[in-house]
């Protein structure tokens, strides 16, 4: 029986073809012999699938099969690249057994017509409509008339593709398809002609399957509605009827869930589970290109989102709160956390079931706030609850005002002005809503006198006597009243006393204030400084600072110090509420340049020194800051100035001045020497404080005199001794005549000043005394005379 | 003074007022002209249509032919409006189905439909019907088209056969109201000439 098997053939005895458009599969159904089947013989089949266009073999395909003896036909599958619509395909097959190498006879060709063999009345896209994911290949055919041809075919946008036509037929394959911002892509075919049968139109999406929901989770708030959330998951480029659709189901549940689903950041869906307990709780997520689902499943007691509470009240004292609240009843218990907000910013948690705060401050709110969670099997904590604030009930004040006082004489007594405020240890515990003033002589117990003022007032004036006083002054809210701030006023001669021959020392400004010391003194217990932010007005915003025992400096700042203003400090030491005028301050927060320059009334004027007059300089406080002294600048008009003793002074316009200073503010004059006589000097005189002093904008003018000196010296050596030689040449005879005589008289003649021989008053000439050079005897009067 | 004359100018202006603050789609309430020719091509090539300016039909539907204002004068508009309402909701509807949420041309469908039916309402009460009718919706058409691309090629084509129709509408409300405007004048005339000569 073998050997008769190995040369026998079992052909194929029918085959039958149909297509599944849809899937665009070519379903092949055939069958062997029974004798074949009855062997139950392995056997080898070899399809071929044909392509009317391309003529030729488009598929191949081997086989195997161990055929039974069920009789039921063979079945093949085969998925068209092409859509099956468009031309006609054709299958035939063969066989072998396994046994034989011998094949069959191919059987028949078994055709399914497409389009290519009918004549339609316009050319016709395959797929017409599609939705494809994205990454994926797609193919389209147009089938045009018959006797066109196919002219156009491609894609709205244009978008890369495979493009084949063969007369009738075109093919056109999109390989990796992408989404592109186009929501439709379309398809154009067009014949060989422009009427509208000409054209045919197709158009496919591009999208993807849905996300598998991601955070899919369900939960309760009142253990009979259940809802589920999960977030949607990314684009899948399909609206629409085409967007995801969500179902879901309850494995555990015989009745569907109705729920409409909404969807914004997240998805959610709420139904009535009514007694249901235990959910297994699936999601599906479907669109035309897939499905994806989640599941969740839970006890439903386990799942408790317990609703915020609500309608919070509570109880309170002076320094505790007892915070209540509501809650929905769902049957199960709760366990809940309050949150308390304090005045300092910190925040407190209290895990309780009803909270008690203790150690609070009298008058000061506290915000709280509640949420609540299941006490057995916890799931998360409910949304909190609206915040409630609560103020704490008022206590008595605590603490002390800090007070303080500025006397002023007056006849018969002194107006004395009180101020307070609310020291930092000072806790008002509620709202004050007076202040009492009380006076009393101290000497005598004499009925004090009060007055209470509303609290918007901090300050107050009385009259007093020269008597002793004692002044208190407390605070008063609902409850009660603080202690007492107590002052003793001194008599008025003491007062007088005190103080009165103290000197102001002048203190410096810095950046942030004016810095104030003085010295300690043991016996006080306290020191207070006092100013006015204002000094100018009245009232001038009195202010006071309170020290420590210990402290013997300050730096006293301010928002109102301003530069330019004197401030006036007074320092008082206080020991069993009596206070001391120690010592006196003066200063500005920061000096400015004097207002204006001295005014120079007089100027004195030689050939080489001018000397300038200015008048007083006031220097109280009126000025901006104290005067140091002055400087004075001077300069020739046509050149820079370098004067002996003077320093350089170089100007904006870099022309150089010669500067003096005077270092003394009660200086009212200066010489500046060593100038030059017959030139033109500007000069100015300008005062300068702490704070500089301004820019020269003026000069004074002035002309030194020639120098007479060298005048009279020109007339001793030069004109006098001209005018004599000139008197003497127009006298020159009588000149010569007096000096220089031909013959000079005997009385004039050295020759008659001799000793020995004088007759009276007559000298006597010996000839042997003298040696004459010529002796002439002249007759002439001259002789006579002589 | 013909009365006659002087109510269908008014009224025609009126609405023609209302027509072009109300109708004309995507352009924020301000009068203006129809759409341009640069917008109708930014249409076509986002729907893709683009190819032989397919949305471009000589065949507009027949509720879109004309405007004639005839005897009935405006109230044949609101036949008109009632349509293009309709046709309005349908276009979005399968808009949605192709854009995502919030896209610019759903926007601006869903403010042309809400000047539509605005300008009806103002038809409505100018002229309000003689006896209360029930609510009448429009049959479905026996050709509407199913398949994506035939939607949207019937969409673009009603819009644009839409905008011709206002055009045109402009034209002819404008020529009446130049027309009333002249009888009035004559009519003031005649009426100031002195009586004898």
């Amino acid at each position: 029986l073998f050997v008769l098997l190995e040369s026998f053939v079992f052909p194929v005895t029918y085959v039958n073809i149909s297509k599944d458009l849809v899937l665009q599969q070519l379903l092949v159904e055939w069958d062997v012999d029974k004798s074949a089947r009855e062997a139950e013989l392995a056997m080898s089949f070899e399809i071929q699938v044909h392509r009317t266009d391309v003529a030729i073999t488009v598929w191949t395909e081997f086989l195997n099969v161990t055929l039974d003896k069920s009789g039921k036909p063979l079945h093949w599958v085969w998925d068209s690249d092409f859509p099956l619509e468009c031309m006609s395909h054709s299958v035939r097959i063969r066989s072998r057994a396994e046994v034989s190498n011998i094949w069959s006879q191919w059987s028949l060709w078994k055709t399914v017509l497409g389009l290519d063999t009918s004549n339609n009345h316009g050319p016709q896209i395959f797929p017409n409509e599609k939705i494809v994911e994205e990454g994926s290949d797609i193919s389209f055919c147009c089938i045009g008339r018959e006797g066109q041809i196919v002219k156009d075919f491609f894609l709205v946008p244009t978008i890369p593709a495979f493009n084949h036509t063969n007369g009738r037929l075109g093919l056109l394959t999109v390989k990796n398809v992408t989404h592109h911002d186009s929501p439709h892509i379309m398809v154009y075919c067009q014949e060989s002609c422009n009427e509208m049968q000409c054209y045919d139109h197709a158009g496919f999406f591009v999208g993807k399957p849905p996300d598998t929901p991601h955070d899919f989770s369900c939960q309760t708030q009142d253990t009979r509605t259940v809802t589920c959330t999960w977030s949607p998951g990314g684009d899948t480029h399909l609206y629409g009827r085409h967007s995801p659709k969500y179902v879901l189901s309850d494995e555990f549940s015989q009745n569907p869930i109705l729920c409409t689903v909404s969807c914004s950041e997240q998805c959610s869906c709420s139904w009535d589970i009514e007694q249901q307990k235990i959910c297994n709780i699936t999601l599906t997520v479907e669109n035309p290109l897939g499905k994806k689902t989640a599941t969740d499943s839970f006890d439903v007691t386990h799942r408790i989102y317990p609703t915020a509470p609500f309608q919070l009240w509570e109880e309170c004292t002076d320094t505790e709160i007892t915070l209540y609240w509501k809650l929905q009843n769902i049957g199960i218990e709760l366990f809940c956390q309050t949150e308390v907000l304090q005045p300092n910013g910190k925040v407190e948690v209290l895990s309780y079931g009803s909270v008690t705060l203790r150690g609070l401050q009298p008058y000061t709110e506290y915000t709280a706030r509640v949420h609540c969670g299941a006490a057995q099997d916890f799931w998360r904590w409910s949304e909190w609850s609206e915040a409630q604030t609560i103020r704490t009930k008022e206590a008595a004040p605590s603490g002390t005002l800090d007070i303080w006082r500025e006397i002023k004489p007056v006849l018969g007594g002194r107006n004395v002005t009180l101020f307070w405020k609310q020291a930092p240890e000072f806790q008002a515990n509620g709202k004050i809503i007076s202040y009492e003033v009380t006076w009393r002589k101290v000497e005598d117990a004499s009925e004090p006198e009060s007055i209470s003022l509303l609290s918007v007032y901090n300050s107050t004036r009385i009259f007093i006597d020269s008597h002793s006083y004692r002044i208190s002054i407390v605070a008063k809210n609902n409850v009660n009243y603080s202690l007492p701030s107590v002052l003793i006023i001194p008599t008025g001669t003491e007062e007088d006393r005190s103080g009165s021959e103290l000197e102001e020392e002048w203190v410096n400004g810095t950046d942030d204030g004016i810095f104030i010391s003085w010295e300690p003194r043991h016996i006080y217990d306290s020191y207070i400084i006092d100013w006015c932010n204002v000094p100018a007005l009245r009232p001038c915003d009195f202010q006071w600072k309170s020290f420590g025992a210990n402290a013997s400096s300050a730096l006293i700042s301010s928002a109102a110090f301003v530069p330019g203003v004197r401030y006036n400090f007074h320092i008082y030491g206080s020991v069993a509420n009596r206070a001391t005028l120690l010592e006196k301050k003066t200063g500005y927060f920061k000096e400015l340049p004097p207002l204006f320059d001295p005014v120079v009334e007089n100027i004195e004027l030689t050939f080489n020194a001018v000397t300038l007059y200015w008048d007083s300089y006031p220097t109280n406080e009126s000025q901006p800051g104290f005067l140091r002294g002055y400087h004075v600048y001077v300069s020739p008009l046509q050149e820079d100035c370098s004067l002996e003793g003077s320093k350089k002074h170089v100007l904006p316009d870099n022309s150089v001045l010669c500067k003096y200073s005077i270092d003394n503010p009660e200086e009212k004059r200066y010489t500046v020497k060593h100038l030059l006589s017959n030139t033109k000097y500007k000069l100015v005189v300008k005062a300068y404080t702490g704070g500089g002093e301004n820019p020269i904008v003026n000069f004074r003018y002035i002309d030194t005199p020639f120098n007479l000196n060298i005048l009279y010296l020109l007339i001793l050596l030069v004109i006098i001794p001209t005018l004599a030689a000139a008197i003497c040449l127009w006298k020159i005879k009588w000149v010569q005549e007096c000096c220089c005589p031909v013959i000079p008289h005997p009385n004039k003649s050295r020759v008659l000043s001799f000793k020995e021989f004088n007759i009276g008053s007559e000298k006597v000439l010996k000839i042997s005394d003298c040696i004459p050079d010529m002796l002439v005897v002249d007759s002439k009067a001259e002789a006579q005379k002589l | 003074m013909r009365r006659d004359g002087w109510l269908p100018g008014v009224l025609g202006a009126v609405t023609k007022g209302l027509l072009i603050l109300w109708a004309v789609p995507g352009q924020g309430g301000r009068p203006l002209q129809p759409p341009t020719l640069q917008q109708v091509q930014a249409l076509e090539k986002d729907q893709g249509l683009a190819i032989g300016h397919l949305c471009r039909t000589n065949r507009p539907p027949e509720w879109l032919r004309g405007p004639s204002l005839g005897t009935r004068g405006l109230r044949g508009l609101r036949g008109t409006m009632t349509h293009m309402a309709q046709a309005l909701q349908d276009i979005t509807r399968h808009q949605r189905d192709l854009n995502p949420p919030g896209a610019e041309i759903l926007r601006r469908l869903a403010s042309a439909h809400l000047k539509v039916r605005g300008l009806l309402n103002n038809l409505e009460g100018l002229y309000p019907a003689p006896s209360p009718q029930p609510t009448r919706r429009l049959p479905p058409s026996p050709t509407a088209p199913t398949k994506v691309f035939r939607q949207k090629l019937e969409g673009c084509r009603i819009l644009w056969s839409y905008s011709r129709f206002l055009v045109k509408l402009n034209a002819l409300l404008e020529t009446r109201r130049i027309r009333a405007h002249r009888e009035r004048q004559r009519a003031h005339q005649g009426s100031r000439m002195p009586t004898g000569s």
